[in-house]
């Protein structure tokens, strides 16, 4: 199946980079959005399968804030992708059902085999 | 001098001896809190937080050096200073028990009241200090988490960098003389991502470490799509130092890209299989095989900067490298003593 992915990342080169990637194994990028209000924004015209979100835009967590937005207005889910993935970032995302945590510097294939799953297990439900 | 007075907790069930201590600390300018029971003190400094307590040793419920015990054992309160006080026909192995429960000092009453002030101001001393410490741990923590939040940070931007430019070229020479320096990179950056969510961040498990990088030269060779390669990684459990985590795996990457590149099976797909165990005497060995033909002659090799990589990478580990050739197999081996790491455990 193939997904429609929304990349939320503030640094345009790993965010482009993250788009070839979901690109390239025959999915859909919906919009490269930098901030929150920029994730409701792409993700108000469309509905994303879920999105590829980084935890820290701008130096904060506000990646949890545009998560928590995705997820309470339309139950889009998020794989999480940080530099920081310790348990205690881990367990703010988890009343936003995560569907994955990829570290920084990620491997491609890391990446990939995160949007499989969460292919797969979206197509499940 | 501070403004706001010192808080000291006074725990005794004597009424007049808890009346004569508050008394004096009263006068020497320490705001005072008073408890009779040790349950009623246990509970208040779990709320109030004095920076002393001074305690009492014969409490009606729990022995004295019992709520000591508590205070110094419960991580929220454990900073607290406790001045043990006990009447004088108290035996030394009750003042040597309660100094052993965590009480930072014992005084014996009747005490003059100059000596418990000093005595009580040179424990807030310490505990002042102590804070400031602690205040200074938990800056330093944040300062190198932020720290390694930005390496790691930094490194997928170089990696991203040139992934993008990568994809730019056309002509097949530049494309895998770029793939190469990716792949390379990548080895050496993915340590990053295991490094600090380890309990030990000066050691790198490397069974996790080079299956995740098979899996990204799996997908990057494209070798699942056309099936014309399969590769197998079988690595023991074991940590080796940070930087001979990053030699073999830089190791690894070059044997296996050039195994991908000569591999020629007579038949079938081409099997490329990793090994990396423990091989007695305090020796690691890494294997990199193939089933394919070896190469015919390997001058042109010996130029070629992979090889020149795997010469000096094995010299970095004190490591000998030798080659097995066979019918229908070719093996590298570099064999490394296992350097006892330098371990480090949070002190918690």
């Amino acid at each position: 199946m193939a997904a429609t992915v929304l990349i939320v990342e503030d640094q345009v080169l790993i965010a482009w980079h993250l788009a070839d990637l979901v690109a390239g194994a025959g999915h859909r990028v919906l919009a490269m959005a930098r901030d929150p209000a920029g994730a409701m924004e792409a993700a108000a015209r469309e509905r994303p399968d879920f999105a590829l979100m980084d935890i820290r835009l701008h130096g904060g967590t506000s990646g949890l804030e545009a998560a928590r937005m995705l997820f309470e207005c339309w139950g889009v889910r998020s794989i999480f992708i940080s530099a920081n993935l310790d348990p205690a970032t881990r367990a703010q995302t988890e009343a936003l059902q995560p569907l994955g945590f990829v570290g920084k510097p990620f491997l491609p294939a890391d990446v990939l085999a995160a949007v499989e799953r969460a292919v797969k297990s979206i197509s499940v439900q | 001098m501070s403004e706001t007075p010192e808080t000291i907790l006074n725990v005794n069930d004597n009424e007049a001896a808890r009346y004569a201590t508050t008394r004096i600390l009263h006068r020497a300018g320490f705001k005072v809190l008073e408890a009779g029971t040790g349950g009623e003190a246990l509970q208040i400094i779990r709320e109030d937080l004095p920076p002393l307590v001074i305690l009492d040793i014969n409490l009606p419920d729990l022995n004295g050096v019992e709520v000591c015990r508590r205070i110094k054992t419960d991580p929220n309160t454990s900073s607290t200073m406790v001045l043990q006080m006990s009447a004088t026909n108290i035996a030394v192995i009750d003042r040597v028990n309660s100094l052993a429960a965590g009480a930072d000092s014992f005084l014996v009453e009747p005490v003059e009241p100059e000596e418990l002030e000093a005595v009580s101001r040179a424990l807030l001393r310490l505990y002042r200090s102590e804070a400031a410490l602690r205040r200074a741990l938990a800056e330093r923590e944040l300062l190198l988490k932020e720290v390694n939040h930005r390496v790691k940070n930094s490194l997928q931007l170089v990696l991203s960098m040139l992934s993008l430019q990568g994809h730019r070229f056309k002509e097949p020479e530049t494309r895998e003389l770029f793939a190469k320096a990716i792949s390379r990179v990548t080895a050496i950056a993915a340590i990053h991502e295991r490094l600090y969510q380890d309990a030990d961040p000066l050691t790198v498990e490397m069974h996790t470490y080079l299956t995740g990088l098979g899996a990204e030269l799996v997908r990057a060779s494209g070798m699942e799509e056309n099936a014309q390669a399969r590769l197998q990684i079988e690595v023991e459990e074991m940590r080796l130092p940070t930087e001979h985590g990053v030699a073999v795996a830089l190791v690894v990457n070059e044997l296996v890209m050039n195994a991908l590149k000569h591999a020629q099976p007579l038949s079938g797909p081409a099997v490329i299989s990793v090994r990396l165990e423990r091989h007695g005497n305090g020796q690691v060995r890494l294997t990199v095989a193939d089933n394919g033909a070896a190469p015919e002659q390997p001058g042109s090799e010996v130029t070629g900067l992979g090889t020149q990589l795997i010469r000096m990478l094995a010299r970095q580990l004190n490591g000998t490298v030798s080659i097995e050739r066979a019918a229908g197999t070719y093996a590298v081996h570099v064999t490394f003593p296992l350097q006892s790491a330098v371990s480090w455990r949070p002190p918690y």
